[in-house]
């Protein structure tokens, strides 16, 4: 890469920038820097114009600065008298329209919420730090990274002197992904890939936080499997509202590709209608399953299992197990137990992942099994299945009816989330009526 | 809906509470502390003389929370974050400043209102504020407050009991309807304060900010909105009837015998028709109540609304040290609060009606921003203001403003209007 010959130079503030006197090569007045436009489509946005008067809705070419400093921004070329719109002069191929490829910076980008990847967080601009560079000959404005801090805003308001000594909270602009619709023109191609990377659970928390219409764009801008896993990993509240908010066809095929558990969860907190409906257009094998899992007390190990799990006879092989394990394993929620079953699926034994690596290949699994399990029977509470996985190390506990049959399993993941004080979202004063109810329980 | 009474009380008082919407929720807690003293008040030194104003007021106070419900439906954001979107860091600064001043005196009228019943019942206001604050704080910091809260919201519906009061106090009905009717006016300080007091306790600038962020808060989108805004009209036409009543039973009860209300002992009096000598017991109990409804809502909610809007973390799911600028700026809301109740001699009564009084003053600057924000058509789309509530609202501003001129002109140089 030419790295080396990228040098950054003179970093300032939009804030500072704003207002800025704009003159001519003679000198003369031509209006004040209200605003910029960019071009995203690489990491770092490139300032391509600029705006010189409130209501006109035309730019000069950034190629006509000559000089930017303290003192305002000289223009290269000669205006004869101020420029006004609709002013037909021979200076118009100067002024040009936005571009459908840029976007205006202080209208569309400050003040605004943006996600920052880096701290896979929404933060709000509070200010934009630019900088020239220079490689080679040509010589860019660009945006390096966003003021999210509290310095930002008292620059804004010209008071930064109050905070001289507090160290500036910016994000480097290559962290920056955008929220607003505007953004969709933009060619993203280089962006797009890294809300994807984003945990599931940190796009989660991204999620809850932000309105409905941002939501709907961004589940959008996400790929399939991202965004499934994403909602997973929400909270209810915000689950219920994104299914509720989407046509039901699109509904029922998310919720038919979510683990049955969530599924159930979600489908527990909408009228019983509106359930019905989305279960009338899911696969009939998924809406079994997930129907299966309504039926369970809210708060017992029922309730908190999920039916999609591994189960093999006693009758095969080792080395035939782990053939069939390598298909199974990309969607099951967990594959570190095998769970054993007769023909009527009472539970017989468990083989862990370890047993079965170290199993000589022929060996079948019904001689490799272990016999004493522990497991939970469907209608005991939370608190016991809290207690089983915390006295017997497991990582998931197998749920079985009176006569022992494998109903479902219960992840350590799951038992977790149950451990965990629910803090979630600012419920607690803006709408402690709705929210406070349990998942599932009172709906009789 | 299956019969309550098949559901046992527990459940039913669930049912019940997961019914009401926001716009009830915030009616509910309209009626605090300051909202109580104040009709008191009204209805004690100007007898039936404002209850003319209840009408055109219940018109207002359905225009403007209506407007701030659809913003939310339709845009999904609070009101802080569209004013700052909208208009940037300078004006979102102005107005927190305002919402900050306004809340603050919500908030120090809250613990006035927790000192003055806590007094009722002969205990010190030494030792219940500080212990209150205490127990709103904590229950804050420790996250477990929403089921208490709502407890309190439910307790709310105690004042109803002053319809009945109001009744049995057999006050003038043909004054009443005439007053009701015919709007009178005056220029005197005490009847504008109270005036300004009394639209500023019903109509509050906080909760323009919080039923919008309720509406967003509960996903509602403009596809559910007509049940909101029904929701909202009966919160605000019960909020301005459970008011009306109390101003008119302490016209029958207090302004008939030439009482007037220094603390809260005479303001029970109100009570005395329906409760007989457990009137103060009633009283008590309706403000305790109320004053601790708001005050574990108000420092809270006015926190979030600076911090959101100043782009700063905020919010109970997180942690102190994630969000230590919404936390420090809670605990010092309280003990703020708190604290100026604590300075000795301080009168109850009146920080409870001039915090009221404030609120009608910085009125007009959340209205002028929410009427700007719900006429523009690239926030609202198709549903901006119809014409006649343009008028209504424009009108409420511009009253407020005049009103407030008016007083300041009057208090600086008396018997000007004389």
């Amino acid at each position: 890469m030419e790295k080396e010959k990228i040098r950054a130079q003179r970093e300032f503030f939009l804030s500072r920038a704003l207002g800025k006197p704009i003159y001519d090569r003679a000198g003369r007045s031509v209006g004040r820097l209200r605003d910029m436009a960019v071009r995203w489509d690489n990491h770092y946005p490139r300032v391509t114009g600029i705006k010189y008067a409130k209501d006109v809705q035309m730019l000069i070419g950034i190629d006509q600065i000559e000089r930017w400093d303290e003192s305002g921004i000289r223009l290269g070329v000669a205006f004869p008298g101020k420029l006004r719109p609709g002013s037909k002069g021979e200076q118009r191929p100067l002024l040009r329209p936005l571009s459908k490829e840029e976007i205006y910076v202080s209208k569309w980008l400050l003040d605004k919420q943006i996600i920052d990847t880096k701290g896979s967080k929404l933060v709000r601009v509070n200010d934009i730090m630019l900088a020239w560079i220079e490689s080679g000959t040509a010589r860019e404005l660009i945006l390096v990274a966003v003021d999210v801090g509290v310095r930002g805003l008292l620059r804004r308001i010209g008071a930064e002197a109050l905070v001289r000594g507090r160290a500036q909270n910016l994000v480097d602009w290559k962290y920056i992904k955008p929220l607003e619709s505007r953004m969709e023109s933009l060619r993203l191609t280089l962006e797009r890939p890294s809300l994807n990377e984003l945990h599931p659970a940190d796009l989660a928390d991204i999620i809850e936080d932000l309105d409905s219409a941002s939501r709907t764009r961004l589940l959008a801008g996400l790929d399939r499997q991202t965004a499934i896993e994403a909602l997973t990993e929400a909270d209810i509240d915000t689950q219920v509202e994104i299914i509720t908010g989407m046509d039901s066809a699109r509904a029922s095929k998310l919720l038919a590709e979510m683990p049955p558990d969530e599924a159930a969860d979600i489908l527990g907190e909408l009228p019983e209608e509106k359930s019905g409906e989305l279960l009338g257009l899911m696969d009939r094998e998924e809406a079994e399953d997930v129907r299966e899992l309504m039926e369970y007390e809210e708060n017992t190990a029922g309730a908190l299992m999920t039916n999609e799990f591994i189960a093999f006879p006693a009758d095969i092989t080792a080395e035939e197990c782990i053939d069939r394990l390598r298909e199974l394993a990309p969607s099951a929620e967990t594959v570190y137990y095998l769970y054993i079953v007769d023909h009527r699926e009472v539970l017989k034994g468990v083989v862990t992942l370890r047993d079965l690596i170290v199993a000589p290949p022929r060996a079948e699994l019904g001689a490799i099994m272990r016999t004493r399990i522990v497991s939970a029977r469907a209608g005991d509470n939370v608190k016991r299945v809290q207690e089983m996985v915390a006295k017997y190390d497991l990582l998931a506990l197998p749920v079985v009816d009176d006569q022992s049959v494998l109903l479902g399993i219960i992840t350590v993941d799951d038992v977790m989330e149950t451990v965990l004080p629910d803090r979630s979202g600012l419920e607690s004063f803006t709408d402690f009526m709705t929210r406070g109810r349990s998942r599932r329980g009172w709906r009789a | 809906m299956k019969a309550l009474w098949k559901i046992g009380p527990l459940r039913g008082l669930l049912l019940f509470l997961a019914i009401m919407g926001p716009g009830i929720i915030t009616a509910n807690v309209d009626n605090d502390a300051g909202g109580i003293a104040t009709y008191s008040v009204t209805g004690a030194t100007l007898g039936y003389k404002l209850l003319w104003v209840f009408i055109p007021m219940t018109l207002a106070l359905i225009v403007i929370q209506e407007m701030s419900a659809r913003m939310g439906a339709v845009t999904g954001k609070g009101l802080s974050d569209l004013i700052r979107e909208r208009f940037g860091v300078r004006v979102i600064l102005l107005v927190m400043v305002v919402l900050l001043m306004a809340n603050l005196g919500n908030t120090v009228s809250e613990f006035a209102g927790v000192a003055a019943s806590t007094e009722l019942l002969g205990i010190s206001k030494y030792i219940a504020v500080p212990v209150v604050a205490l127990i709103v704080w904590w229950m804050v910091i420790a996250g477990s407050h929403k089921n208490v809260e709502r407890a309190f919201l439910f307790a709310s519906a105690l004042y109803l009991l002053y319809i009945p009061s109001t009744f049995m106090a057999r006050p003038d009905w043909s004054q009443v309807a005439g007053h009701l009717a015919m709007p009178s006016f005056s220029f005197e300080p005490v009847y504008l304060t109270i005036l300004i007091g009394l639209i500023g306790t019903t109509i509050a600038p906080w909760m323009q900010f919080y039923i919008q962020s309720a509406v967003v808060e509960k996903g509602i989108t403009v596809r559910e909105y007509k049940y909101t805004r029904l929701d909202v009209i009966l919160g605000c036409f019960m909020t301005c009837l459970i008011a009306a009543f109390i101003v008119t039973a302490s016209a029958a009860t207090l302004n008939a015998h030439d009482i007037h209300i220094e603390t809260a002992r005479e303001a029970a009096l109100a009570f005395r028709p329906l409760a007989g000598r457990w009137a103060y017991l009633l009283f008590a109990f309706g403000l305790f109540n109320a004053s601790l409804l708001s005050a574990s809502i108000l420092p809270l909610s006015t926190a979030y609304y600076i911090c959101e809007a100043l782009g700063l973390e905020a919010g109970i799911d997180k942690r102190w040290n994630e969000a230590p600028v919404f936390y420090w700026m809670y605990t010092v809301f309280v003990a703020v609060g708190a604290g100026i109740i604590m300075i000795p001699g301080i009168p109850l009564f009146g920080v409870m009606l001039w915090s009221q009084v404030a609120n009608g003053v910085l009125l007009p600057f959340v209205l002028i921003f929410i009427l700007n924000l719900v006429n523009n058509k690239d926030i609202m789309g198709s549903y901006t203001n119809s014409r006649g509530f343009n008028a209504v609202s424009w009108a409420t501003t511009a009253i407020m403003i005049a009103l407030t001129l008016t007083l300041v002109a009057i208090t600086i140089f008396p018997g000007l209007l004389a």
